[in-house]
């Protein structure tokens, strides 16, 4: 899943650095906006704003563990 | 009063208690802000010859100072882009102290609006009370209003929405964009006054999408929300409206050329997509067999500074003619149609196209290319960079080269190697073609 995560985002922002261990610092509205509605459509999930937190999106690992939550909550 | 410092400080001697600016965790008084201002423009006075003072426009409350300090020592205030590229700001700078600076200009500010050409618009002191006063006579600023900003303090759209606060003793809070929606949320749910905000279309659409139930549970505590800068459609339109019943919902027309020229409650009159209501107090406006929006008042530019062939160019008898085509209906509403030109609006940024084609073309490996406008889930109308090139081309490095040789919002979201770049006949960019895929 990370990898397939990783694939989509990189080609949604080609500019922004997956690997960096600060990443909500690296983006900004338009691309947590574009993650959220990459992912919620991708893997069906619901996103919202009080989702959009620097804890979520402070790496590519914390970013698939929270799909992974979403998912497992829409089960 | 002549100028927006001479409300300043009225008001820091009727409630200098007053909140005028919050900003994270710092909030300082009218009284705190006058004091600070002409303590700052004693030090601008010492440290700076010229006759305007090039600013870097932080989202802070240090920008803020700095602006008001420039004009009570009777600079010209000229806000740039947080992150410029160091070698634009440069420039410009040098631009600023080699011209000619009209004594009553106010403010300088940078954009690539009516020609797409980069060039710095010259606002002057009547034209900015103008502004404030259109804003507060249609929309209904108050004394008692806190006005979030979230928003580049460089750009019209958001700078703008100081100079109406300032004159009425309002609170403004500056947030550092709609990056953390929860903030702004937050932002609303905790003020003891009432707030209102301007929001590009994109951040409405944002807010929408993913902070529908939040936006509901601060209905009754916003008053109003502008938006411009960019078409919103007319789906967001309605779900706003259903979602804030009793909020004012307005989509205004406006550039830093013109300045503030109609506005249009749609919650309360009719919610239809390019409706920008009627004229506001200070301006008027006129359409030419064309279509072409004219526009004259107390809010145009003086002009651009350095170059009066550009500026006899757009101003003519008094009127500011821009590229925007629309209609006004029966009842005197203005309703836009389309653009003449080239230019691409992201996000309410208009973009030369050209600029970043430029660019782009010094970029090793590209043999051509043309950036052309694409369809955005949040921004409306985004745009992507189509390349040709005899080799792969790593996109993430072409991207951050792009970066590093434009501002932010120049940078394109999307990139495509092509096999062929379309060209006319006589060798020009086909830009048609592109349009009518």
């Amino acid at each position: 899943m990370k990898q397939h995560i990783l694939t989509m985002l990189e080609d949604l922002l080609p500019m922004v650095d997956f690997d960096s261990d600060f990443l909500f610092a690296e983006l900004d509205s338009l691309g947590v906006t574009s993650i959220m509605m990459t992912l919620s459509a991708e893997y069906g999930i619901s996103l919202e704003a009080c989702d959009a937190t620097p804890k979520n999106f402070k790496t590519l690992d914390s970013i698939v563990e929270m799909v992974q939550t979403k998912m497992a909550e829409k089960r | 009063m002549k100028s927006l410092e001479d409300y300043l400080i009225a008001n820091a001697k009727i409630h200098p208690d007053k909140i005028a600016i919050s900003c994270g965790n710092r909030s300082i008084t009218y009284g705190e802000l006058a004091h600070m201002s002409l303590r700052r423009s004693e030090g601008i006075k010492e440290e700076i010859d010229s006759n305007a003072n090039v600013i870097r426009a932080s989202q802070s409350i240090e920008f803020l100072v700095e602006y008001f300090a420039t004009h009570l020592c009777g600079k010209a205030a000229v806000p740039l882009e947080q992150d410029i590229p160091i070698s634009d700001y440069e420039e410009i700078k040098r631009q600023v102290e080699s011209a000619t600076i009209p004594a009553d200009v106010s403010d300088i500010l940078y954009t690539t609006g009516t020609t797409g050409k980069r060039k710095g618009t010259m606002l002057s002191h009547d034209a900015i009370i103008a502004d404030a006063e259109n804003l507060i006579d249609a929309q209904g600023f108050s004394h008692d209003l806190n006005f979030i900003i979230a928003g580049p303090l460089n750009h019209i759209g958001s700078l703008s929405k100081i100079w109406p606060c300032i004159m009425i003793g309002a609170t403004v809070t500056v947030l550092e964009g709609m990056k953390d929606m929860n903030l702004f949320f937050e932002t609303v749910r905790n003020s003891s006054e009432k707030t209102a905000t301007f929001l590009v279309p994109a951040s409405i659409r944002m807010l929408l999408q993913f902070g529908r139930s939040q936006l509901e549970s601060i209905k009754d505590k916003i008053d109003f929300i502008e938006t411009g800068a960019a078409p919103i459609s007319q789906s967001d339109m309605e779900s706003l409206c259903a979602l804030l019943p009793h909020t004012r919902l307005y989509n205004t027309y406006a550039s830093t050329e013109t300045g503030i020229i109609c506005t249009h409650d749609y919650n309360s009159d009719i919610c239809v997509a390019g409706c920008l209501g009627k004229v506001m107090k200070n301006s008027d406006l006129s359409i030419d067999e064309d279509g072409i929006i004219s526009c004259g008042g107390r809010t145009l530019m003086s002009g651009y500074l350095g170059d009066e062939a550009l500026t006899s160019e757009v101003i003519k008898d008094n009127r500011v003619y821009t590229q925007d085509v629309g209609r006004l209906d029966e009842n005197g509403r203005l309703h836009l149609t389309g653009r003449k030109g080239d230019i691409i609006n992201v996000g309410g940024f208009k973009i030369n196209p050209v600029d970043v084609e430029n660019v782009a073309k010094g970029y090793p490996g590209i043999i051509d290319c043309i950036c052309i406008p694409d369809r955005h889930p949040v921004l409306g109308t985004a745009m992507r960079l189509l390349y040709e090139s005899d080799r792969d081309i790593n996109r993430k490095e072409l991207g951050l080269y792009l970066m590093n040789n434009l501002e932010r919002h120049k940078v394109p979201q999307f990139f495509s190697q092509v096999q062929r770049i379309n060209r006319t006949y006589n060798g020009k960019l086909d830009r048609k073609s592109y349009l009518q895929v």
